[in-house]
């Protein structure tokens, strides 16, 4: 089943275009990487799907409804969530809150029902209960979970900021599953890790797929990290898609070789 | 909350009654204005720090919002002969001319009506960022005052309102004080609150996980204009006269000049400096207005306050950054945790 | 009304605009560059004029000798004002050091009041500027024609500045990228007090012609101009030294023709600029001239 579905999207700024007919199809619990050279486009991509860019032109579609020039928090609501290239984490904020967060938009009751639920004391919950301190408490546990599941738990109450790069990023992936997420987009998940952390992503990445059920689209540089871990692989160079296919099939491409190495003038 | 907490904040709001109720008797009225003053600045910056400190919207149109709920809530409190009286140069608009209604109501509707203010500008300002929010939050309280100013039948005009109901007493002013506090903390701490947070930290980030941008601004440009106006309606009513001169920029910038001082996103600092910057600007009148010990004689040079105030803020700012407590609170959990940790255990200093 | 008095506000308007256009150009300098409002150039205005009157009052110079001090004399004012509130806060939060900058704006206000008093001033007069002369059947006041060439020279000596010469190839470096501009060796700290220096004189000139159109100065009296020339440089685009001056004379035409056609609203005179600023951030936010500029993701 076709879960994302992108029709020539471009994406022109001024007279440049960074994407050219973008054509992408990622089916129900495949894990699909976007690779090329530094400025082929790839970043542009994943913000024309979350919706931080409209296309210029092209369609995209999500769960068979589309979704082409949505605001992101609409798409997110949707099933999508990503990560950031550079790291976008709430800086000042706790790892928990950081978590805790992304859980908002799934938030049923309203304003006054949370800032009444916040000021009823605990003593008397055995009585009553407010709708939103039972949320926010269902919310704290999955917050927890998640937690522990990317080894943050103890952590929780540091600055976002405080932790290392590598852990960062998980906390990241951390933040993006909370929003109950079909599709995960991570943009370079492991930039800036050290050898031992890249190469526990590969398993991490499997790991979160299967326990939460997710659909993988990832960019990365890191090419044993890609090659292993991929069902299917879309390059692009300048903008243009010039080859897809699964691992093996990429790494014998002509095109692709020629992409990332140049052309020799003899070849 | 937890029991032990309720019981340690109860008890020292029954104080806070206590102190009140003895002021009330015993402090001459000079020393009653400046305690009302001061507990109307907190609710006026705990407003202001919700927009520029919690949600990281740089608004200057604070001075606007108040202008609405002082009018308000002195318009609907004013007896019709004061009205007449007042209204002297044009008649006031018919159905205002016979409405009064009690201090609470008037209040409320005060707050209300310059939250639906708010909702107004911020429907389109709301989507600019920054200094362009900034200067355009600034123009729309410029244009409200210029409105005030020209709407004879209504606000009297320039000459403003005069003999408006002094019901503002030390009960009123803290009691709202009190409330503004909690409902505030309440807020921030919030699932709301915490999404307020995120946009202030990195809207981009905010928006990809899941927070209508847009509809959270407004919500807390909208919550901060009803405790700005609910603070101007206190003010007017304690005053006894208002004109639209007193709402220019500067009162805007005594707010800013709290939340700075006090640290952008802390509820603990708005409330300490409200307390300091008030009673100071009130006590350094001194320095504005002639002394005369009997034997040597002062004299007062108008303005100088304001510069040695102007002056201290730009020390905050650039040698404090983060005013008094940055965006840290004062928590009975933290009070406890402070007394209860060793040197030498783990969990201690630095966590 | 007939096509004489329409000319009268015309030319009101223009040379309204022109003085507009003077401040508005130091407003949009020192966002181009520091991408910051600010808010102590209506300050640095009124303080041109109170050198100015001192210099001919107090210590009885000829009026051009007190004008080219109080010029020089505010261009120091601008550039110390950036050192003493700007320039430590050059990698602060934008919020900071704008607090800052409207902490120093108030801090000039204040010291003004405390220095020359809160009463107003009587600009001193000079012939040679307010005489009037009779063009066919309409009577202007020499000013209102001298505003505009003064404006005109001044805006086309400044792009000569900025395009053509050292500095000015400097100061679009510098307000490109701080970083990148010192690394290729711009001296950013000097740039930018030169930036603040031009600006204030700017300021001062038109300050001073001020001064003569509308002869009574007080200390709050840069607080209007202030707000509204900095939405002149909004409207015009703000970075945009052209902008600036199109903002300028847009504002200040359309303040005065306002009056001339709806004079029922003569009262609501300060508020057009305000309604005209949020209708250009709604539409076109960038103002007339302006780029956009997106945020990297």
């Amino acid at each position: 089943m076709t879960l994302l579905k992108t029709d020539h999207i471009t994406m022109r700024f001024g007279g440049l275009t960074a994407v050219k007919e973008f054509n992408l199809e990622i089916n129900k619990g495949e894990i699909v990487a976007l690779i090329g050279p530094n400025g082929a486009g790839k970043t542009t991509a994943f913000n024309m799907i979350t919706g931080v860019y409209r296309p210029t032109e092209g369609q995209i579609f999500f769960n068979n409804q589309e979704i082409t020039g949505l605001k992101s928090h609409d798409i997110t609501k949707r099933g999508m969530a990503r990560t950031f290239q550079n790291i976008r984490l709430f800086k000042e904020l706790s790892v928990l809150d950081n978590v805790f967060i992304a859980n908002h938009l799934h938030l049923k009751a309203n304003l006054l029902q949370a800032v009444g639920g916040k000021m009823y004391p605990d003593f008397l919950d055995k009585l009553w209960q407010p709708k939103y301190k039972r949320e926010e408490k269902e919310i704290l546990e999955k917050s927890y979970m998640l937690l522990e599941k990317v080894g943050l738990l103890d952590q929780k109450d540091e600055k976002a900021t405080s932790l290392p790069y590598g852990l960062q990023r998980k906390l990241e992936i951390a933040r993006a599953l909370a929003t109950n997420p079909q599709l995960l987009l991570l943009d370079e998940p492991a930039a800036g890790m050290n050898p031992k952390e890249t190469n526990d992503l590969t398993g991490f990445i499997r790991q979160i797929r299967e326990d939460f059920d997710l659909t993988i689209f990832l960019i990365e540089h890191h090419m044993q990290v890609v090659m292993d871990i991929s069902d299917r692989i879309y390059v692009l160079d300048y903008g243009i898609t010039i080859a897809e296919g699964n691992p093996y099939e990429i790494q014998n491409n002509q095109r692709v070789v020629e992409a990332y190495l140049g052309v020799s003038e003899d070849a | 909350m937890k029991k032990r907490n309720i019981i340690l904040t109860i008890s020292c709001i029954a104080l806070l009654a206590l102190f009140i109720w003895y002021a009330d008797g015993s402090f001459d009225s000079y020393q009653k204005r400046i305690l009302n003053l001061c507990a109307i600045y907190v609710i006026l910056g705990l407003s202001m720090n919700l927009i520029n400190g919690f949600t990281g919207l740089f608004s200057l149109g604070h001075a606007g919002f108040m202008a609405v709920g002082a009018y308000t809530t002195a318009l609907l409190t004013m007896t019709p002969e004061s009205k007449a009286a007042t209204f002297f140069l044009e008649p006031i608009a018919a159905p205002l001319a016979n409405i009064t209604m009690p201090f609470f109501m008037a209040l409320l509707l005060g707050g209300l009506l310059s939250a639906f203010v708010a909702f107004l500008i911020g429907a389109p300002t709301l989507r600019l960022k920054g200094d362009y929010l900034a200067i355009a939050t600034l123009g729309f309280s410029e244009i409200i005052r210029i409105i005030f100013t020209n709407t004879q039948n209504i606000t009297n005009g320039p000459l403003g309102l005069k003999s408006i109901p002094n019901f503002t007493n030390l009960w009123w002013s803290f009691g709202t004080m009190i409330f503004t506090l909690v409902v505030m903390i309440a807020l921030i701490n919030s699932s709301y609150g915490k999404a307020f947070k995120a946009i202030r930290e990195d809207e981009i980030a905010a928006e990809s996980m899941g927070i209508n941008l847009f509809q959270h601004k407004v919500m807390s440009f909208v919550i901060g204009a009803f405790f700005a106006g609910i603070g101007g309606g206190l003010l007017g009513n304690l005053l006894g006269a208002i004109n639209p001169m007193m709402f220019r920029f500067i009162l805007t910038f005594n707010v800013l000049l709290i939340i700075v001082l006090g640290g952008m996103g802390s509820v603990t600092g708005t409330v300490i400096s409200a307390f300091v910057v008030t009673s100071g600007l009130e006590y350094l009148r001194v320095l504005d207005e002639s002394i005369n010990l009997g034997f040597i004689k002062f004299e007062g040079i108008a303005g100088l306050r304001m510069v040695v105030f102007s002056t201290l803020l730009m020390i905050v700012v650039i040698f404090f950054r983060n005013g008094l407590m940055g965006t840290k609170e004062f928590g009975w959990d933290k009070f406890f945790n402070f007394f209860n940790r060793r040197p030498f255990s783990k969990k201690g200093v630095g966590q | 009304m007939t096509f004489d008095l329409f000319m009268q506000y015309l030319t009101n308007g223009i040379s309204l605009g022109s003085l507009y256009a003077l401040i508005a150009i130091g407003y949009t300098m020192v966002y181009g560059i520091l991408r910051l409002i600010n808010f102590a150039h209506g300050e640095i205005f009124t303080m041109s004029l109170y050198f100015a009157f001192y210099g001919v009052t107090v210590f009885s110079m000829p009026w051009y000798i007190s004008f080219a001090v109080a010029i020089l004399m505010t261009a120091a004012l601008g550039m110390l004002v950036e050192r003493a509130a700007y320039k430590p806060l050059r990698e602060s939060p934008r919020i900071t050091i704008m607090v800052s900058a409207i902490g120093a704006s108030f801090f000039i206000q204040n010291l003004a009041i405390v220095l020359f008093g809160g009463r107003p001033k009587a600009f001193p007069n000079v012939r040679l500027l307010t005489g009037v002369m009779q063009i066919g059947a309409v009577s202007l006041q020499r000013l209102t024609l001298i505003i505009p060439v003064v404006t005109i020279i001044l805006l086309y000596t400044l792009l000569f500045l900025v395009h053509k010469t050292k500095t000015g190839m400097a100061m679009r470096a510098v307000s490109k990228d701080h970083e990148t501009a010192r690394l290729m060796g711009v001296d950013v700290n000097r740039t930018i007090t030169i930036t603040f220096g031009i600006g204030s004189i700017l300021a001062a000139i038109g300050g001073i012609m001020w001064g003569a159109k509308f002869p009574q100065i007080h200390p709050v009296m840069g607080v209007m101009p202030g707000l509204k020339c900095f939405i002149a440089a909004v409207v015009g685009g703000i970075g945009n030294i052209t902008g600036a001056v199109i903002g300028g004379f847009i504002l200040g035409v359309g303040e005065i023709m306002l009056i001339a056609f709806l004079p029922n609203l003569t009262g609501y005179r300060d508020a057009f600029a305000f309604v005209l600023l949020i209708v250009i951030l709604l539409i076109k936010p960038t103002g007339i001239m302006g780029e956009k500029i997106s945020e990297k993701v």
